[in-house]
Order: C-alpha cells, then structure tokens, then sequence
C-alpha cells in the first residue's frame, strides 16, 4: 500500500465525482430533501392525553406505587386489567392505544440490586407513541429521582423504536444518515461491475496502483462525503426541526465510529454485490435485490410500528436495522454503553467481510 | 548485439476447451518494432495481455525486461500500455488522467507535451465521455507515454481513426523507434506493418505461421509477379502469335511473370511488332495480398 497511489486515485476520484451531478444528488442533496420533507411532515404533530391499560404481573408495594405515581400525575387515563387477561389479546380486541406491562420479574428484580423494567405495549401511531414513552418516562424518571437514596431503579422499554424526546425528528436524523452509508454500498454495487465491463481495473492497474488502494482512496472519499452529509443533515434536524440529539464529544466519536463501521460494511457488501452481477441486468437486479429490503424493513423511512411481526423479523436480520439502532441509542438518547457490545460486533463483522471482498475481488482476468 | 527485450516460447493460453494462443515462440530485441498481425480472434491481444501480466498463461514461458510479468510487481512501471479496447473513468478530463498517471509512475514528462504529441492539446480539460472515439484513443496512447517506457505495446493504436490521425500517429510510433524504445505493435492496417514493423509475425488460430521482415514475407509468399498491359483484341492476338500466356480482365490484359525481367521482353515484342497500347504496369504483390492468401488458405485447409 502506497499512500501517494492512494491520494493520487482519491484526487482523480474526488474530481470525477465533483462532476458528476447524480453522483451529488444521491450523496448530498436527496438526503437533504428527505429530512426536510419529513420534517415538514411530522413537525405539526401534537401529543394529546391519552388512556393508559395497566396490567401489573408483579404486585407489591413498589410496582403499585409506580401506578399510583403515573395516575396521580393527571397526564394518562390509567385503566387497571386484570393479572390473569391476556394483555396482546386485550389490545387488539380493544385497539388499544398504550398499554403499560410490569412484568412479573419487577419487584424481584428491583428487591435484589437489579433494574426494574416496564414494558411499553400497542403503539399504532409513531408520533402518539413518542409522546406517551417521553410522558411515561418522564413520570419514571421523577419516581427514580425521589427515591434516589435507594439503589432501587426504574426503567422503561419500549416495544415501538421511537426517540426519547417525543419528536419524530429525532428518529428520521438517525434513520436519514443510515440512508446516506446505505447509498456507499450502492455506489459499490454499480461501480464494480461497470468498472469490470469497461475494464478500468485494468487500465488503473497500469498506473501500479493495487486494489487495496483503490479501495482504501474509495472509502477515504465516501468517508468524507458521508461527514458531509451527516453534518449537513445533523444540522438540518436541530436548526430547522428542533431536533434534540445527545452532542457530546463522546456521541460524535462513537458515531464516527458506528459510521465509519457501517462504511467497510456496507462498502464490502456492495463489492461483493457487484462482483456477481457481470451484466448491465444483473446488475440493477442485485442493487435492487440488496438495496430496497434493507431501505425499507430497516427503519430508513418509518418505523417498523406499523408493520406485521414477519416483517420486524426480517428486519432482525438485515444490518442496517443494528446500525441505525446503535445510531439512536447514541444519538438520541446518548446511550454508549449499551450498544458497544453492538458496536464491537459491527467492526468485526465489517473488518471480516472487508478481508473476503477484498479476497474475492480479483483485478486480473482469468 | 542488442539485448532481447522480450522472449516468448511455448506460450500456450486455454479458455477452457479453446487453445486461443497455441504454442508460439518469438523475441524482440531492444529499439525493434515488432508488429503481430492475424485475422480477429487469431491470439494477438491474448498474448499481448500476458506479455502486459494481465492474463495468466497456460503454459510456456515469457520473460519481458528479464521479468515474469505474472509474477513482477515493478515491471508497470517500465511499460507503457495502450490496450485495445482502451476506456476510462466517463467524468475524468485527459488532464486529470495524465496527472494520475504521472504521480502514481513518479514520472516527470510534460503533461502538456505529450497531450500536443497524440494531437489532444486543445482536450486537455474535456471529460472522456465527450471526446470522439478516436480521441479517446489518443488518450490511450497518451497515457501509455507518460512514464517514459522502455517497452511499449500498441494494440491497434490507429484502429478508429481517421487517415490523417494515422499518419500521425505512425509519426509518433517512428519517433518513439528513433528514440532507441521497443514497441510491440498489433494492426489490421498491414501498409502499416509494412511501414512500421522491422519484423512482423503472422498470427493464426493461436500459431505464428510464419515472421520475418515484411520484405521476407513477401518474398516467401508472393505468388508470381504480373505485368498489366491496358489494350485492345489486337495487342491480344500478338500476344497468343507470340506464345504467351495471359487473361482477360476487363480492359485489363494480365501476364503472369515466373521473372520480373520477363516483363521487358513482352514489351520489347510488343514495340518490335508496332503493337499499340495504352500503358502498363508492373504489379508486385504486397504483404496485404500474402497475407490474405496466407490467412485464406489455412481457412479452405480446414474446411476440405
Ligand atoms: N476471456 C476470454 N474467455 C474466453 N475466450 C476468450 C477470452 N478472451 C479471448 N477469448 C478467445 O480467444 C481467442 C483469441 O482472442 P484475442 O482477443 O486474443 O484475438 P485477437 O487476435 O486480438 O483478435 P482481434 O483482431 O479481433 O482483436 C478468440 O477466439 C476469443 O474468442
Ligand atoms: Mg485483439
């Protein structure tokens, strides 16, 4: 690996792509139109009060306590159901809207050192749920606060993936710069084969340069261009949506990081996508075939909420859907180190499926 | 003795059941343009391509510069490359590609220069994609320039362009033989083999059927030489009263010659005879007509 083959690539790739106005528009301006259109969307949503089922698994002192606290704060409607119903039963019978499970784990949870979960239920509304788990946590957290000498903890999960603030906003930004890493795979995806076609690999293997450096001058630009991209968008969610990220030095590095992760990862995917797709067909095949699953069932656009429990599973399986989870972890509610071990995984992940495409990516022809 | 440069022997390259390059050995000697002529598909750029290390041979052995391409990792540098169906970055400017090039090979030759040699001055800052196809082709070779190469392999370097462009690069091909550099050249222009090429090998099927100097080739291969006289029935009847062989070929007579000098005692029996024509001439066979001769007959052998 030479560093002056890789800055010299990067400067002929830098100017080509500066000139080259799709290439721009994808990188930079779509995402841009995106993160204002949905803001624009969502921003008029309001939160409005609503009724609360209840269904306490675990009776004692602390969990009714916990009850009494979310009814006497006058911000929910608590209707109690009883231990034995079956609380999905009940809310789809019902339709209903929020629903609060304590699990029957709680107290014994809480009484030995441990943290006492509560299980947020039936969201149908993105925007109503936002602002049901920001109130209830609220309440949750008031509840840990007063009871501060002890070591006992309350915490919320919730089973719709929304930001903690109760603006949708803040789970778009997120979600928008999972879009901006997804389109470096596409980028790989189309350059590899049509790159092969034409067979530039050749011509650029004249010049001395290896397929290490081409790679590494590629993923050196994308990295700077996402940057970019990401401060742009970043930027736009809290001046002009009032987004409210978590901005510290430790949330940008392990952001960077997250991104700079998901760039080998997605890069590597995109290589390996283009290396099968030998023809100008198979080539739009597999960029949509790898493409428009992990856009769509990852959470890029909306939330999984609305969709039917197959597709949240599939969802399980697709990267995207871990990156931009870590993404909002970090970013919204500045949450580092639940998802290192996350983090962990996707560095090696991507270092292991960087070294096979970088295998498999053969310059020579047979 | 000028040392070889390049040596091939027993190169053998399989695409699976199809043996494109069969077993063929030749060398090149330092300042020697070497031309590889074959109909398509003969095995040219196969062979050029392993010469260059971009394809992997079956078998044989090849030694460019005293260096196994498929193993050399500094042998680029020393070569310059205009391959046949030479393509580059759409958006990126002549310029910028000359640039790259002259970084990464740490040369030092005037971009600009040699931009203006290949005619592509006033290019400098257009992007690929909307240079002409012949244009595109003077890139190639304009890249191939850069580092300055010892050994240089053009192949087809003038197919797409116009007859003026040729010429100019034939030019820059002598300047380059001038400047003592070894060039491996593939052409269907056989004038221009026969203009360029110090040797030229026949290519065909994945064998070389036969190489030399075009002169040699010739030579080996012409058939007899024709005299042509333009005239009318009476310069044929005294040709028939004088015993000679001929044909008809529109207002064309041919007189096949087993010897050039027969040619001036046709003449002479014609003047003795007061036989009138209009002219004549004296046709010698060019490496072209060998060549499709050569080419054309291995064809009908294998069809029999
Ligand atoms: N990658 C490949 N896979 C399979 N067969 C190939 C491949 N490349 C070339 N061939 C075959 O090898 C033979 C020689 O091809 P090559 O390109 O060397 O011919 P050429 O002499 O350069 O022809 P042309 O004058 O048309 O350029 C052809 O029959 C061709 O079909
Ligand atoms: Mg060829």
């Amino acid at each position: 690996m030479k560093l002056s083959r890789v800055s010299a690539y990067f400067s002929l790739h830098a100017r080509s792509y500066l000139r080259s106005r799709s290439a721009l528009f994808f990188q930079i301006a779509f995402p841009i139109i995106l993160i204002l259109l949905f803001g624009a969307i969502f921003s008029g949503s309001s939160y409005s009060p609503s009724t609360l089922v209840i269904q306490n698994e675990s009776p004692s002192t602390v969990s009714w306590g916990v009850v009494d606290a979310i009814n006497s704060s006058g911000l929910f409607k608590v209707q109690l159901i009883p231990q034995n119903e079956n609380l999905s039963n009940y809310i789809t019978t019902n339709s209903v809207q929020a629903a609060l499970l304590i699990p029957s784990n709680f107290t014994s949870n809480l009484y030995s050192g441990g943290l006492g979960f509560v299980v947020l239920k039936g969201h149908t509304n993105p925007t109503v749920a936002t602002a049901d788990y920001e109130t209830l946590n609220g309440i949750l957290t008031q509840i840990n606060f007063r009871a501060s000498n002890t070591t006992q903890k309350l915490v919320l999960s919730s089973q719709v993936a929304i930001g903690n603030t109760g603006k949708t906003i803040d789970y778009y930004v997120p979600g928008l710069i999972g879009f901006t890493v997804l389109s470096t795979m596409f980028n790989m995806v189309y350059t590899v084969p049509n790159y092969r076609r034409e067979r530039l690999f050749r011509q650029l293997s004249f010049s001395g340069l290896t397929k290490s450096e081409w790679i590494t001058a590629n993923m050196l630009f994308s990295f700077l261009m996402l940057v970019l991209s990401d401060v742009i968008l970043v930027a736009i969610g809290i001046y002009a949506f009032g987004a409210s990220l978590t901005l510290n030095a430790e949330t940008i590095l392990t952001s960077a990081l997250i991104i700079f992760g998901g760039l080998f990862f997605f890069t590597s995917v995109g290589i390996l996508a283009g290396l099968v797709s030998d023809n100008e067909e198979t080539v739009s095949v597999v960029g949509n075939l790898v493409m428009f699953p992990m856009m769509f069932l990852s959470g890029v656009f909306f939330p999984l909420t609305f969709a039917p429990a197959y597709l949240v599973t599939i969802s399980k399986f697709l990267p995207l859907t871990y990156f931009i989870n870590s993404l909002i972890s970090v970013l919204d509610y500045g949450n580092i180190s639940t998802v290192a071990i996350q983090i962990v995984w996707l560095l090696l992940g991507s270092a292991i499926l960087f070294a096979i495409a970088v295998k498999l990516f053969s310059w020579k022809q047979k | 003795m000028p040392e070889t440069v390049i040596d091939v022997s027993n190169l053998v390259k399989s695409y699976s059941d199809l043996r494109a390059v069969d077993g063929i050995s030749f060398s090149i000697k330092r300042g020697e343009v070497f031309s590889l002529l074959g109909p398509n598909g003969a095995g040219k750029t196969t062979t050029v391509e392993i010469l260059e290390g971009v394809r992997n041979r079956t078998s044989g052995d090849v030694r460019v510069l005293n260096e196994d391409p498929e193993k050399s990792r500094t042998l680029t540098f020393k070569l310059g490359i205009l391959p046949q169906d030479f393509s580059f970055i759409y958006n990126s400017t002549p310029k910028e590609a000359l640039t790259f090039y002259k970084h990464t090979l740490r040369a030092s030759g005037d971009i600009q220069e040699i931009l203006e040699m290949v005619e592509l001055g006033d290019k400098a800052t257009t992007p690929f994609q909307k240079l002409s196809g012949g244009q595109k082709q003077k890139l190639g070779l304009a890249l191939s320039l850069v580092n300055d190469p010892e050994v240089l392999f053009l192949d087809e370097p003038t197919s797409g362009l116009d007859p003026r462009a040729r010429r100019n690069i034939w030019n820059v091909i002598k300047t380059l033989k001038e400047r003592g550099k070894s060039i491996l050249l593939t052409t269907h222009y056989l004038e221009e083999a026969e203009l360029l090429a110090d040797r030229v090998a026949i290519m065909n099927k994945g064998k070389i059927i036969d190489s030399g100097t075009p002169m040699e080739i010739v030579e080996r291969h012409h058939e007899d030489d024709n005299l042509i006289i333009r005239g009318d029935g009476q310069v044929e009847r005294d040709l028939a009263a004088g015993g000679f062989q001929f044909q008809r070929d529109g207002s064309y007579i041919k007189l096949r010659l087993k010897n050039i000098r027969d040619a001036t005692s046709i003449i002479n029996y014609l003047s003795e005879h007061k036989t009138k024509f209009e002219d004549f001439t004296l046709k010698r066979e060019s490496l072209e007509d060998v060549f499709i001769r050569m080419v054309g007959e291995i064809e009908e052998d294998e069809t029999e």
